[in-house]
């Protein structure tokens, strides 16, 4: 009986203020489905988030620094009405320690996953993106270095396996110095043993701010493989927490942007609405992961001619957007065989109405589709750059 | 009934032994099962001739031992006289002494392995037999560590640190000793280590060579790499090695190359020119004594498939155009069948075993593949339908030699895959792009295949196909019987000339380590280790599933005798 007494009270501490005969109503219904009424009482248990307790700056289980993520899971538990407890698992091999923890139900969330429907398929499920985070060029004040380009010829530490990797790695014209964990790389560039670091931006941040006085400019890179959106994950089980998540985050966007000072976390200005952090200009890879654009089957359609009135530029840019997140689903380039997701047929498909339709889904998202809602993580003017470059490439069939 | 030529077989079997084992070892007796592979040359052949073609069919259940652990049981067990040797997985979480003919535990070892070693094993916790030698049992484990026990007692003797299992290295092998030295490797070729085989002390657990399978600088070798990617080159030998003492030389494959981006190593295409990445992907001959590389023979250059070189060396004396000559035996995970002299290193001989469409053939002068460069994946150009997969045409279960037929027995794998760059990987916090396999059922409509391949026609005499990849190794005996499980978990004898199924039992759980056979007291045996695999299903998607889906978890000892 006490799953039940605890469910009403939930359940009736949730519908203060409602008529009395739909507690009555509810009251039966609970009588008939005691297991309903059980899972009611979620709402005064604590939510567990499975978090590393190795990995700062996101999580440790030192309680002087309990890192960005633990902060924020703590936030987001106080504005659910419950009381947060951390489940520390190693995430050494990512998707193996999320299997053997979230999706096993050891916990109810984990912060800090990257909201993509490839990284572990339908088990796994994502609130809206929390921030965007991703690698950064850092380099001494006094020699900054805010283009790849002007790094010819220096040593660059980049971790391994890493997009920096495969980029540097691949170039003759400078030198890859390679480490196995980020924090090596900030190491190397304060002993001096190379010139700059391209490595991840919250690492790179967090280390600048509490090791090196800010001694190093850091400037955030974007394009394909440079940045991701950070989103909670839930297992497909729990998506009405997830729904309680996504309607808590607008309230939790100041505390957020609050952490990402606190924690130096570098942010791109023209990516990330909620930044409190200084604007730094990013630096644009257009190929930066050696993917040389993908074959197009499709001609350029005509209707290129009435795209928005944006220069080549934008076009440019929503190009690099573009192949830095949608072509995670959509593909590189939006070059994709599966034809219910390939957005080359967005003119085809809606006519008058494809400007339209594409505000609407990359503001609302088609959730039950696996589409989030990006407001909060791109800025309506890369909506506008992104659609530029969409309407670039619009195909007939 | 043992035939006169048998005896005689086992005499040589006997006096090989003896020639080669370590200083104060007893000799190995004929009804033994001595080492991971039988003996030094891994052909899993047992001279033993009680149990014959003739028959089998009476096999029944001896005993059955639970390992006390389940998933990814992938043991040989060992037998000393009238003493069985088994591990469990997990670390292992036990080593036990059995008396061979009842299954009666003598004593169990329980190594104190951390928590978090489950995180840094790629490929499962697994681990694969114990190494007999000079009254000492060795173990290397999960978390590193090589240690030798007491075989009487099973009390720990010494305990070394070989390599740092934090860093996504894990010992999996039973090391191979050979007079005074237990050599091992480690694995974690994915995860930015440089590959090493080391050689330790047998009374001391004290390090006498250390031989790095990626050449550092000023070493021959090391141009083969760009840039500083030597450093975090991988080839790492994970597998079991093999031996010679005529020639006092120890054979060792090693794995795949890191990262994964070959553009990062080398070239990036087919066309790498010195840059292929030594030792990734190879087969070393190392000198026992000092470690010192005598030659090698790299089947996969600037590897982009995952293709490790790690697979056993079978060493065989072979009839070739009228001469007999001395060969080691590789099934590559490319899907090549090496034949190779192994005084010389001379390539003999290299045949796809399985589909194979990554190349066509292997120039036997350069030994370099002709590869098929559509079916070379690079950051820029996803591959499709390159078979065989990953996993391999055969991955680490273990093929027999029999030297009565002059066939192989391998378990093969006919699995091939799509190669994109796209899928998000993330590890601690940091996440970044990966490639992704997605699996494609290779040509035919079955997934494994049993094959007895003649080494010296280089062709498949029969084969029996398999709905599942991934099943277990093998065995031949003198009786004419070649054993192996499968992933439904069905134990089988076959005659082994024809194939003809003459035996089976469901053991429960699907089967991947090799059976063996071992006589005590004038009674053979036949032993084999079920509980099928976990992780290795993450790897092949819906194949995977139905791998999984096939048998529970398992982890038990079987042995079997009429």
């Amino acid at each position: 009986m006490r799953p039940l007494t605890q469910g009403l009270r939930a359940h009736g501490r949730r519908l203060r203020g409602k008529a009395g005969l739909s507690l009555l109503l509810l009251t039966s219904f609970l009588a008939l489905h005691p297991a309903r009424a059980a899972s009611g009482s979620e709402a005064v248990r604590p939510l567990r988030l499975c978090a590393d307790p190795t990995d700062l700056p996101f999580s440790s289980s030192q309680p002087g620094t309990p890192g960005l993520y633990i902060e924020l899971g703590r936030a987001l538990a106080r504005s659910l009405g419950r009381p947060a407890e951390t489940v520390w698992q190693l995430t050494y091999f990512g998707p193996r320690s999320v299997r053997t923890t979230l999706l096993a139900g050891l916990c109810d969330a984990m912060i800090g996953l990257p909201d993509d429907p490839d990284f572990m398929g339908p088990k796994l499920i994502f609130s809206a993106p929390l921030m965007r985070i991703g690698y950064v060029l850092a380099t001494p004040r006094s020699h900054p270095a805010t283009t790849l380009e002007a790094l010819k010829g220096r040593r660059i530490a980049v971790q391994y396996s890493t997009t920096p990797h495969s980029v540097v790695g691949a170039r003759d014209d400078m030198t890859a110095v390679t480490v196995l964990e980020p924090d090596q790389a900030m190491q190397a560039l304060a002993q001096g043993k190379v010139d700059a670091a391209f490595v991840w931006g919250p690492v790179a941040g967090y280390m600048n701010r509490t090791l090196f006085h800010d001694a190093f400019a850091l400037t955030p890179v974007s394009g394909p493989g440079m940045t991701w959106p950070v989103s909670v994950g839930f297992s497909r089980r729990d998506a009405a927490l997830r729904d309680q998540v996504n309607a808590a985050i607008p309230q939790l966007r100041p505390v957020i942007a609050a952490l990402l000072a606190k924690y130096g976390f570098p942010v791109d200005a023209s990516a990330a609405s909620a930044s409190a952090a200084p604007a730094a200009s990013p630096v644009h890879l257009a190929a930066a992961s050696g993917a040389a654009p993908a074959q197009s089957d499709a001609a350029p359609s005509p209707a290129a001619a009435a795209a928005p009135a944006v220069g080549g530029a934008a076009v440019g840019e929503g190009h690099d957007l573009f192949n830095g997140t949608c072509a995670h689903c959509h593909g590189v380039d939006a070059v994709t065989t599966e034809r219910r997701i390939n957005l080359r047929l967005l003119q085809h498909r809606y006519q008058a109405r494809m400007d339209e339709v594409f505000f609407y889904t990359v503001t609302h998202g088609r959730p039950s589709k696996g589409m989030p809602n990006w407001s909060g993580v791109f800025s309506q003017a890369d909506f506008t750059k992104i659609l530029a470059y969409l309407h670039t490439i619009q195909a007939s069939e | 009934m043992p035939n006169k030529r048998a005896q005689w077989k086992s005499c040589v079997a006997v006096a090989a032994l003896l020639a080669a084992t370590p200083a104060g070892a007893r000799a190995a007796d004929a009804g033994d099962w001595p080492m991971y592979g039988h003996g030094y040359d891994n052909t899993r052949f047992s001279p033993l001739t009680e149990i014959t073609a003739g028959n089998v069919g009476k096999l029944k259940l001896a005993f059955a031992f639970s390992l006390g652990s389940l998933r990814s049981n992938e043991s040989t067990p060992i037998v000393i006289g009238d003493t069985l040797y088994v591990s469990s997985s997990w670390g292992p979480k036990f080593v036990y002494a059995l008396d061979a003919r009842t299954g009666a535990m003598k004593w169990k070892y329980e190594p104190d392995i951390p928590d978090d070693v489950l995180q840094y094993a790629c490929c499962d916790v697994d681990n694969r037999g114990v190494t007999y030698a000079d009254g000492k049992i060795f173990v290397g484990r999960l978390d590193g560590h090589l240690v030798a026990l007491d075989a009487k007692t099973g009390k720990e003797l010494w305990d070394t640190k070989v390599v740092d299992y934090t860093q996504g290295s894990v010992i999996t092998s039973p090391p191979l000793v050979v007079k005074n030295l237990v050599i091992t490797g480690f694995g974690g070729g994915e995860y930015g280590v440089r590959g090493s085989l080391q050689a330790y002390d047998i009374n001391t657990g004290k390090q006498v060579w250390k031989t790095w399978t990626v050449p550092g600088p000023g070493e021959p070798g090391n141009d083969t790499w760009k840039g500083d990617s030597w450093q975090h080159g991988g080839a790492a030998p994970w597998l079991v090695g093999s031996y010679d003492p005529k020639t006092n030389t120890v054979f060792w494959g090693t794995s795949n190359p890191g990262p994964w981006n070959a553009a990062v190593r080398s070239t990036g295409t087919s066309d790498y020119g010195k840059l292929t990445n030594l030792y990734s992907a190879s087969t070393l001959a190392l000198d026992a004594d000092t470690g010192r590389i005598k030659w090698y023979v790299q089947d996969t250059p600037e590897d982009a498939w995952d293709f490790d070189g790690v697979n056993e060396l079978v060493l065989a004396d072979l009839k070739i155009d009228g001469q007999t000559v001395p060969v080691y035996m590789k099934a590559d995970r490319n899907g090549f069948f090496y034949v190779v002299n192994r005084d010389t290193g001379k390539l003999i001989s290299a045949e796809k075993y399985v589909p194979a469409n990554w190349a066509t053939s292997v120039d036997l002068t350069t030994t370099r593949p002709v590869e098929v460069s559509s079916k070379r994946p690079t950051a820029d150009h996803p591959a499709k339908d390159v078979c065989p997969n990953l996993i391999g045409g055969k991955n680490w279960q273990p093929m027999s030699y029999n030297p009565d037929t002059g066939l192989v027995y391998i378990p093969s794998n006919n699995v091939c895959m799509d190669w994109k760059v796209s899928s998000v990987k993330y590890r601690r916090g940091v996440f970044y792009l990966g490639g992704e396999f997605p699996p494609v059922p290779g040509p035919g409509g079955y997934l494994g295949e049993l094959i007895a391949w003649d080494p010296v026609a280089h062709k498949q005499v029969w084969g029996i196909k398999e709905d599942l990849p991934f099943n277990g190794g093998t065995l031949s005996t003198a009786g004419g019987v070649t054993f192996y499980g499968d992933l439904h978990g069905i134990f089988k004898a076959l005659d082994a000339k024809t194939g003809k199924e003459l035996w089976s039992m469901n053991v429960g759980s699907g089967v991947g380590a090799g059976p063996i056979s071992y006589s005590v007291d004038g009674k053979q045996y036949v032993a084999v280790v079920a509980g099928r695999t976990v992780s290795l299903a993450a790897f092949v998607g819906g194949i995977g599933e139905k791998m999984l889906a096939a048998t529970p978890e398992g982890g038990t000892l079987f042995v079997f005798s009429e």
